[in-house]
């Protein structure tokens, strides 16, 4: 065997392997042995069959093909010890040539982490304000949201409720047909086409109209864009909204718990500042990783982020999966291949791995540590709403030692992040201090 | 008879192929075949001297074709020492 060390670079080692023809003989040996088992060939019982039998049977190929596939693992193994690598991951491996072998492997080495200053790192979080028109866009939509329709006797205008019969026409071919369909007269809604609020308005109680629209090429529906449609609709009912007036009266409609406008408001404002403040403070943490991985110097293999890929993606068929969508489906619907939701993902991807490999440094030389109980305050905190009865399974479900480490894992992230923060902050003075500050 | 019509086939099977440590070799030979026109067969086909012949006559099985039995047709193997030393070519790495 004969291992040359192409380089190294960018965390993966380049071998080429080359084999003797010894060494190659011993391959094919061993090819047989494997082969002959399981090879069927007539006047001969299975694994009875001399070698020379077989190879003129099945073919040299077959008896090569076997010996490479046992050959590479065992020799790439060698080949590792003797250059003292120890490999990250699977290798790429690349046959040059079949007999005697050469083979060339592509080694991922592990990933080193160098932290640099990341103590050093000073950012403020941003101040979290809720301003007045924030909270009176809130108390708006609320208010939407509890409004009441009241049937009008006027023409109809945009935003009312009108109650029609659409028949609808494409190609001398029903489209549409609906009777009595409640339809909230939009100018944006492109249902059942776009213009068809514009032509309504206007139109009187038991009012009937026709007219012509045009789909625009671009349209959705594919079957109809760029086409023309003719609308017949009957209106029945005109119907406004009535939005619920701002006395103490209302905030008693969306919780029993409120009974004054000041109230409500109060509630709203805590609300907003406890999504702002979550929302500052995800905003802050990710500064914080930015800016430490700025300082550190970080080197993996592409198989890190290859592999990464590979996880978002079956991640989300599995999201897909349970909306009762495939993976096919999703992709059609965002036209794209496979490997183009992949490149798009590599972003991703690339920042997941880099932040993870940080993290995992950082909780090592911080030397964070997750404490069991936590591990149990966690599982406790999963199976909280469940019955009594059934609770003892859940806790026999999660109480494994694979969930535990994934969720030790997970609180070690949330903790290194939360140091992070700390000293970014400049907080946290004593060791003690800090481990309070985190729990 | 002509000689080129009396050896069929080489038989190459777990039991020949143990036989040729001993220097015999196996053949499926035309039925009306006998043992001087084997040993002149071998000797013209492969370039051999040949020291004897021994033939089995091969008891055809019963099969079935569907519903019926039917007997396969009995057929004549031919097993032949070589001379010492001497080889067919033909079977090595068979």
């Amino acid at each position: 065997m004969k291992v040359t060390k192409d380089k190294v670079e960018s965390s993966q080692a380049f071998l080429t392997v080359e084999l003797e023809t010894a060494e190659m003989e011993h391959g094919m040996e061993h090819g047989y042995e494997h082969l002959v088992t399981k090879a069927n060939i007539p006047g001969f019982r299975k694994g009875k069959a001399p070698r020379a039998v077989v190879e003129r049977q099945l073919g040299k190929g077959r008896l090569l093909e076997e010996a490479i596939d046992h050959l590479v693992p065992e020799y790439y193994e060698k080949a590792c010890k003797e250059q003292g690598i120890e490999p990250y991951a699977q290798p790429q491996v690349e046959i040059t040539q079949a007999d005697p072998l050469i083979f060339k492997a592509i080694i991922p080495l592990p990933p080193t982490v160098e932290l640099g200053e990341y103590q050093s790192i000073r950012l403020t979080p941003e101040q979290v304000d809720i301003k007045e028109e924030n909270i009176d866009a809130v108390i708006e939509q609320l208010r939407h949201q509890h409004a009441t329709w009241e049937p009008v006797d006027r023409p109809l205008a945009l935003k009312d409720l009108a109650v029609i019969d659409i028949n609808g026409m494409v190609d001398e071919r029903p489209y549409v047909k609906k009777a009595a369909a409640q339809y909230q007269v939009l100018e944006e809604v492109i249902t059942p086409a776009p213009g068809f609020a514009g032509q309504i308005v206007g139109m009187n109680k038991e009012e009937e109209k026709e007219f012509t629209l045009i789909y625009p090429a671009d349209y959705p529906g594919k079957e109809v864009a760029g086409k023309e449609a003719q609308f017949k609709v009957k209106l029945h009912e005109i119907k406004e909204e009535k939005l619920p007036e701002l006395t103490d009266d209302f905030p008693c409609q969306i919780s029993a718990e409120l009974k004054t406008i000041a109230a409500l408001r109060e509630e709203v404002a805590k609300n907003l500042k406890l999504r702002a403040e979550e929302q500052a403070r995800m905003d802050f943490e990710e500064k914080v990783i930015m800016a430490a991985i700025e300082k550190a110097k970080i080197e993996y293999p592409a198989v890190l982020v290859d592999m990464e890929i590979n996880r978002i993606i079956n991640e989300q068929a599995r999201q897909l999966q349970m909306s009762g969508k495939g993976m096919d489906e999703y992709l059609h619907s965002i036209n794209k291949t496979p490997e183009q939701l992949g490149e798009d993902l590599r972003p991703v991807a690339i920042k997941n791995v880099t932040a993870s490999l940080l993290l995992g440094k950082v909780s090592e030389v911080e030397k964070l540590e997750v404490a069991e109980t936590d591990i149990d305050k966690r599982i406790d905190g999963m199976i909280m709403g469940v019955d009594e009865a059934k609770k003892v399974d859940m806790r026999k479900l999660f109480d494994n030692p694979q969930t535990r480490e994934s969720i030790r894992q997970s609180i070690m992230a949330r903790k290194t992040i939360e140091r992070l923060a700390e000293i970014a902050k400049n907080t946290g003075k004593s060791g003690e201090q800090k481990k309070e500050d985190v729990k | 008879m002509h000689l080129y019509e009396v050896l069929r086939r080489p038989l190459i099977t777990e039991k020949s192929t143990a036989l040729q440590a001993q220097n015999k070799y196996a053949f499926e030979t035309a039925d009306g075949a006998n043992k001087p026109m084997i040993k002149q067969a071998v000797e013209k086909a492969f370039k051999v001297t040949v020291t004897g012949v021994n033939v089995v006559t091969m008891r055809g099985k019963t099969r079935h074709v569907g519903r019926r039995q039917i007997q396969t047709n009995p057929w004549k193997k031919a097993i032949v020492t070589l001379k010492p030393g001497d080889k067919i070519e033909f079977f090595e790495g068979v």
